[in-house]
């Protein structure tokens, strides 16, 4: 069951990937992307990682992917023009560069090392909510605190490059 | 088949690796940011599977630093897209050259 | 080493002169002229009384604890190199300390006077004070390279005061040249240095300064193998300070310089700075036979050499200039046949009498308005009395006639010759002292007898010259009499007490010349004193009789003269007026290639093609060059940022986990 679970849903993400990268509208990318996200949700559930899962979805698909999408249409016009060629031919070898160099090396290890079995069963409750939050308010409480402050710069920033020019009495 | 934890990085590599070639490949900024997050996804699920290996739940409260990290940087990026947007009429990043001699 | 009291009096010896420079170069011209003189003269007398009264301290002391030293600092400290800066002074240094005070205070004064037109005497009394001081350095240092020091300096002063009228060329070069072949002996001098000090580092002990006298004395069996080598690279420096063949060339055209300078520092001090070296050095010289006779040989030759020329020269400051490297061949002669003391006595009696004959000469040149060429001088006998009657007292001093101070250390000098077994040398250096009273008799006659040759207008002005300039000849000229008598030898029924005086510097080594010559060589026995009488006796009568033929040649009969002139086709008397043509045949051999090798391979190659184009181009080029590549990488494609950060990236993880 998990193996059918891990393949259904990995290929789905792979295929969600891959479109987002080759489809030329803007927007259809976007919705392929949401797609991939889904899929990455169930690979999170797959792993015992409930409270993940979900929040995936209500982060990355829900939150983040709504701002993208609003951005596009935005920005009407440019933003959604058909890009003409994805890549001038000559181009591609040197593209294809890192990928092809990291995959030789994972073949290469794979060769050597075999594969690594998951760990034993996992204890109950793990990668619920309430372990989660026991970690993030207790052992991870720094960690915590300091990314709400990132957000909160994140928000602060966002709102200062957002606004529309304004007479400034300066200028 | 076993599904063991090399199968789920190898799917993240995947992931990863098809982000980053997006990255270089678009044009439109915003898919390249687009792609971004596919990468910042690629290692949230190595993440989750080598804290369901190692049984720690610390794995998974960095990915949700990651969640939020991802988030903000989105929010910051597009923000300065809006506005290179306004100044320029284009979000084609081959469009905007004047560093250039 | 010697028991030695400290003296805190020393250094301000040294340093009082120093003073005088700084305050006189520091205000030039703001002080009026005699304002500046006055003070230089002050700075002198102190560093003499100064000197007097250290130097009674030591005839307090007992005679082998004679050793005054003065350590202001230590200068090197550097792991088993120790060098001091400090001060010392001993019989001989007390004998060099007075003659250079005593002697320079008097050419002082006298160039108050002599100098009183210049405009630029300030300069020149803030010169000759560096002079004193550097010379006081010179001879006060209590290790060799004080002593350098000293040497150098004096040989800068030396240049600064030669091109001292610098706006005409020809005494600018004077000064170059003297300053260019003092360095080539300061090489040599410098060689010796460097091989003392590899010798001897290895086996000094704790705290013992390197190239301290007493240090190096201590040791002299370490050196002896070396002795030979050391002493005589130290002796190439001692040729080009002291105007020995081969770089004797710089002190005839030093003469471009005031007189008072001529008189100081090419007369009685900074040309004796070899002598007293080689006398310093004596411990090291003694266990090297070869090298003494090279300083012996090479001492006479020139000594006879610079007469032949002095008899052909009409310049007369040239003339003086070729005797006093003749007699600076003397003083190495008497240092090559071991008779150190005595070489001592003739630099100062020397500085008495060749002072003399410099300053009396000034006063000739200032009276006849600055003419030097003798064919046109004649009759200032009867104008310048005092002049003549000193110039008189130095020119019987020069030559050699008893009861004068002359007489007894030139003759002390052929002596020794004799007695420690070197006739020829005997027979070299009595002729040239029979040149030497020939040539003198020339000079005086040309210039003081007979009937004056300028043309009117230089006749209306000859008159005697002022005080300032009178009064140091008449007190040279007593000096030139009795300074002698201060040694007049046992032979006599004196008590050679300036030989006894420095005997401590020069004895105590016999036990080691021994073990290094296997003999020790000893003076004549004292008991038959007739062949030093014979021999006395025999410089005496020579020397009247070179006098008396000078007079007879070149007064009332001047046919006489003109027939020697063309003696033999004319050719000897042109080559000798010409110095043998030695300046000429150094620039062939040496400056002219010289130049074409600066011209053709150290200007063209070297400088403009290697340093010029290889390194500076080149490294100009070579940043071009890397800039230029570098710049693709700023292109400002982003995509080709985004490119290099996936390049970056991979190459990092591929080294993580190989390395891993």
């Amino acid at each position: 069951m998990e193996g059918f679970l891990f393949w259904f849903c990995g290929s789905l993400m792979l295929l969600g990937g891959v479109m987002t990268v080759v489809q030329r509208n803007a927007v259809v990318s976007a919705v392929w992307l949401v797609f991939a996200f889904i899929c990455a949700s169930g690979i999170f559930a797959l792993l015992d990682a409930p409270f993940l899962a979900v929040m995936q979805v209500l982060v990355y698909a829900g939150a983040i992917m709504v701002l993208f999408i609003f951005v596009i249409m935005m920005l009407q016009g440019p933003a959604l023009a058909e890009e003409r060629t994805l890549l001038k031919l000559p181009m591609w070898p040197a593209v294809a560069v890192p990928p092809m160099a990291v995959v030789v090396m994972l073949i290469g290890y794979l060769r050597g090392h075999g594969t690594t079995a998951l760990g034993a069963a996992v204890p109950a409750g793990f990668g619920g909510p309430e372990m989660v939050a026991k970690l993030l308010l207790g052992k991870y409480i720094f960690a915590f605190e300091m990314i709400s402050i990132v957000l909160l710069v994140a928000l602060v920033g966002a709102l200062a490059l957002g606004r529309e020019e304004r007479a400034l009495p300066w200028k | 088949m076993e599904i063991t934890l090399t199968h789920y990085l190898l799917l993240a590599a995947a992931i990863f690796l098809t982000g980053m070639v997006g990255f270089i490949i678009r044009r439109n900024a915003i898919v390249m940011l687009m792609c971004v997050e596919l990468m910042l996804s690629a290692v949230n699920i190595v993440f989750a599977a080598f804290s369901r290996h190692n049984l720690d739940a610390g794995g998974h409260v960095f990915v949700l630093m990651n969640f939020a990290v991802a988030a903000a940087e989105a929010a910051i990026g597009l923000a300065i897209l809006v506005e290179i947007f306004r100044r320029r009429r284009t979000v084609n990043v081959d469009d905007l050259k004047t560093l250039m001699e | 080493m010697e028991s030695h009291t400290t003296e805190i009096m020393l250094r301000w010896i040294v340093l009082v002169p120093l003073i005088g420079t700084a305050v006189n170069g520091l205000l030039n011209r703001r002080l009026p002229r005699l304002m500046a003189g006055l003070l230089a003269c002050t700075a002198v007398g102190i560093s003499f009384a100064m000197s007097v009264m250290v130097f009674l301290r030591l005839t307090g002391l007992p005679a082998e604890a004679r050793l005054v030293t003065d350590t202001v600092a230590t200068w090197i400290g550097f792991g088993n190199l120790q060098v001091d800066l400090g001060f010392a002074m001993d019989p001989l240094s007390a004998v060099m300390a007075l003659v250079v005070t005593g002697v320079g205070l008097l050419i002082h004064i006298y160039s108050l006077g002599y100098m009183a037109h210049d405009k630029g005497s300030p300069r020149f009394f803030t010169y000759m004070n560096l002079f004193i001081f550097a010379m006081m350095t010179l001879v006060l240092g209590e290790n060799l390279l004080m002593l350098f020091v000293g040497w150098e300096g004096v040989g800068l002063c030396s240049y600064l005061l030669i091109s001292f009228w610098f706006t005409d060329e020809a005494n600018a070069a004077a000064g170059k040249k003297a300053f260019v072949v003092n360095r080539i002996g300061d090489f040599g001098f410098l060689l010796g240095m460097f091989l003392i000090g590899t010798t001897l580092l290895p086996h000094l002990g704790a705290g013992e300064g390197l190239f301290s006298f007493g240090v190096l004395q201590h040791h002299a069996g370490t050196l002896a193998p070396m002795a030979t080598a050391i002493c005589l690279l130290l002796f190439v420096g001692a040729t080009g300070k002291s105007a020995q063949i081969p770089l004797y060339i710089w002190l005839p055209d030093a003469m471009a310089g005031p007189t008072p300078v001529s008189a100081l520092i090419h007369a009685a001090t900074m040309v004796t700075a070899g002598v007293y070296m080689i006398a310093r050095m004596n411990f090291l010289f003694v266990l090297s036979p070869t090298a003494l006779n090279v300083v012996a040989i090479v001492g006479v030759v020139t000594a006879i050499f610079a007469s032949t020329i002095a008899l052909a020269q009409n310049d007369i400051k040239k003339v003086l200039a070729y005797s006093t490297v003749s007699q600076l061949g003397y003083m190495m002669l008497a240092c090559g046949v071991g008779a150190y003391a005595v070489a001592i006595f003739h630099v100062m009696t020397h500085a008495f009498f060749k002072a003399l004959l410099f300053l009396g000469s000034g006063s000739v040149i200032h009276a006849m308005s600055d003419e030097q060429d003798m064919r046109v001088m004649g009759g200032l006998a009867r104008k310048l009395p005092i002049t003549f009657w000193t110039f008189i007292a130095g020119t019987l001093a020069l030559s050699g006639i008893a009861p004068l101070a002359g007489f007894f250390s030139k003759d002390e000098i052929l002596w020794k010759t004799w007695s420690s077994g070197h006739p020829i040398l005997w027979v070299v250096g009595f002729a040239a002292a029979g040149l030497t009273a020939f040539y003198m008799a020339r000079l005086v006659v040309l210039t003081f007898f007979g009937e004056n040759r300028a043309s009117s207008e230089v006749k209306s002005h000859i008159h005697e010259s002022p005080l300032t300039m009178t009064l140091p000849l008449v007190v040279l000229a007593v000096l030139s009499v009795v300074g002698g008598w201060v040694s007049i030898p046992h032979f006599m029924g004196g008590g050679a007490q300036f030989e006894q005086w420095l005997e401590p510097v020069f004895a105590h080594h016999e036990p080691l010349v021994e073990a290094v010559n296997g003999v020790v060589e000893h003076g004549a026995e004292h008991g038959d004193t007739t062949m030093e009488w014979v021999l006395a006796g025999a410089s005496l009568a020579w020397g009247l009789l070179g006098l008396l033929a000078g007079y007879l040649v070149y007064s009332r009969k001047v046919g006489i003269a003109e027939t020697f002139q063309k003696l033999g086709g004319g050719w000897p008397h042109r080559v000798l007026l010409h110095k043998y043509y030695v300046d000429e045949a150094y620039e062939g051999v040496f400056i002219r290639p010289g130049f074409r090798l600066a011209k053709t391979v150290l200007w063209k190659i070297v400088d403009v093609g290697l340093i010029n184009g290889l390194i500076v181009e080149g490294s100009a080029l070579v940043v071009a060059v890397v800039g230029s590549v570098l710049r693709l990488f700023q292109n400002s494609l982003v995509r080709f940022y985004a490119w290099s950060f996936t390049i970056g990236v991979t190459v990092f993880v591929l080294y993580l986990s190989f390395s891993g």
